[in-house]
């Protein structure tokens, strides 16, 4: 297995989680986490992988950029091996939808970094790869979450009650 | 010492603080009540955030690359949602089975009893206070023990489920307040909330979810990794109860129907806040999750292959049916086990 592979193994199922959460759509979160791998490629060291790919990513979102072809279809290949080990979710109740959809309301009304901050949180990044990845200083980073944290929560919440007024509304 | 900043109880939870930081903070946490309840909200938010982000993962073409990643998070929502279920389907069993007009009563009281629950920590938070401190009840046994330090030393997987690790103790200590008005009904939940926990261990059928329908209890248990079997225990009693009532007194039948069994709205809801406050807000939110799920059996029982087999408990007498798409012998042998851990969680019910 050659080094990309290894990292790609390693740490692409957290990428495309991170960018699917990031991007609302699962394919082009793919498309960027392969575009990331292949930059690893032409990398001849990396220090801190982790923090180096999620800022990577992170900048690819940001620029779009699409190159390399042909690279990005082996590791297309990859993927397609590595969905075959995986497990089908559940069907998608109307009420699961529902959840999702307020979730990225919720997501979508953060700032970017507290956003971006929070998604690399959720895949183990610790303070300082974040701090790194999003170039803050380490000791911010836990006002930044701490922030980040609770206006996802209230904001679900309050989108959460708004609904329920709603269905109680309809009801009567 | 100055009360702790938020970004500070983050980083404190999330093992970022040096060893010298994370002992100060420990040290103010536990003479703080104030700054304790920050504590308890900080997992909260914490907790609830994690949860939230997970909706997210639902996103167009449905496939899951994280299994490994995923199953970790998923399996620990998956039992505390349980957990909160049966819970709150006890309450509503033991609500149903009282006269209408003692229901809105005893359900009050019930919801008193419930955060008023003495524990360790009850002290550490401030007497009357908001929904902070409302939390701070909840979590307490965990961030007044032990469990608050090991955060501060370990990585960040521990960290992730000692977030969620105060609910099972929450939701137990919750559901030992109801004992005394429903001695014989209680217990068993309590039990069957053990059961599940031990559930969950290698060799045992692990629970991955409990899809709430009326007149039902529904379990799902996962078999082997995406195979899945389904066991529906019917209630007959709380049907019985509601039928009785609808012949004799017909408007307060209607009443309590509309407050009882009228659940999905209303009466879970409720007996569910009570249980998500002082479970943090992650249970909250996770309650959508399984409470959603009802129409997820009847898809299963549609599908080609399924096959059932039905037999009474002789215990409870309550008609178990378990589904699967898997040979009726292979089903067989499942029965004995799930029955094997039913007496199981009877025994610890009735030692």
């Amino acid at each position: 297995m050659t080094d990309v592979e290894l990292l790609f193994r390693t740490y692409n199922a957290a990428l495309v989680r991170y960018l699917t959460r990031r991007l609302g759509d699962r394919d082009w979160a793919e498309e960027v986490a392969q575009e990331t791998f292949v930059r690893a490629l032409r990398q001849t060291s990396i220090q801190n992988e982790r923090a180096w790919l999620f800022a990577v990513a992170t900048n690819l979102v940001r620029d779009e950029a699409r190159k390399d072809m042909r690279r990005r279809k082996h590791l297309a290949l990859l993927a397609e091996q590595e969905r075959e080990e995986v497990v089908e979710p559940e069907e998608t109740t109307l009420e699961r939808a529902q959840e999702a959809a307020m979730a990225r309301k919720a997501v979508d009304a953060l700032a970017e970094r507290d956003r971006l901050a929070l998604l690399m949180r959720e895949e183990g990044l610790d303070y300082n790869e974040i701090a790194e990845a999003l170039q803050l200083s380490p000791g911010s980073v836990g006002t930044t979450l701490s922030r980040a944290r609770r206006r996802l929560v209230e904001s679900y919440e309050a989108l959460q009650k708004n609904r329920e007024e709603r269905e109680k509304n309809a009801a009567s | 010492m100055q009360h702790l900043d938020e970004g500070t109880i983050h980083s404190w939870l999330d093992g970022a603080l040096s060893a010298d930081e994370a002992v100060r903070v420990e040290v103010h946490v536990k003479e703080c009540p104030q700054c304790a309840a920050a504590v308890a909200e900080a997992r909260g938010f914490i907790a609830g955030s994690s949860r939230i982000l997970t909706a997210l993962d639902n996103a167009p073409r449905g496939v899951m690359p994280a299994a490994v990643a995923r199953k970790r998070v998923d399996s620990i929502v998956w039992r505390v949602a349980a957990t909160v279920l049966v819970v709150a389907a006890g309450t509503l069993v033991v609500v149903r089975n009282r006269g209408a007009d003692e229901q809105l009563m005893s359900a009050k009281t019930e919801r008193v009893t419930l955060s008023s629950q003495p524990s360790a920590a009850t002290e550490q938070a401030p007497p009357g206070g908001g929904p902070a401190s409302t939390s701070t009840a909840g979590t307490s046994p965990k961030a007044a023990g032990g469990g608050a330090p090991a955060i501060a030393r370990s990585g960040v997987s521990a960290q992730r489920t000692t977030a969620l690790a105060g609910q099972p103790a929450g939701v137990s200590g919750l559901a030992g307040a109801p004992t005394s008005q429903a001695p014989t009904f209680a217990p068993s939940r309590v039990a069957a909330v053990a059961a599940m926990d031990a559930a969950a261990e290698p060799e045992r059928l692990k629970v991955v979810g409990s899809p709430q329908r009326i007149g039902a209890n529904v379990t799902l248990y996962e078999v082997a990794p995406g195979d899945t079997v389904t066991l529906t225990e019917s209630i007959p009693i709380s049907l019985n109860s509601i039928v009785v009532r609808g012949a004799i007194r017909a408007p307060m039948a209607q009443q309590s129907v509309g407050k009882s069994a009228a659940a999905p709205s209303k009466g879970r809801a409720d007996a569910a806040t009570t249980v998500a406050q002082d479970s943090q807000r992650a249970g909250g939110i996770s309650l959508a999750a399984p409470a959603v799920s009802a129409p997820i059996a009847s898809q299963v029982e549609m599908a080609n292959q399924l096959n059932a087999i039905t037999w009474t408990d002789p215990i409870t007498r309550t008609t178990l049916t378990l589904s699967g798409r898997m040979s009726e012998a292979r089903l067989q042998e499942l029965r004995i086990r799930i029955d094997r851990e039913r007496a199981a969680a009877a025994a610890k019910k009735n030692p």
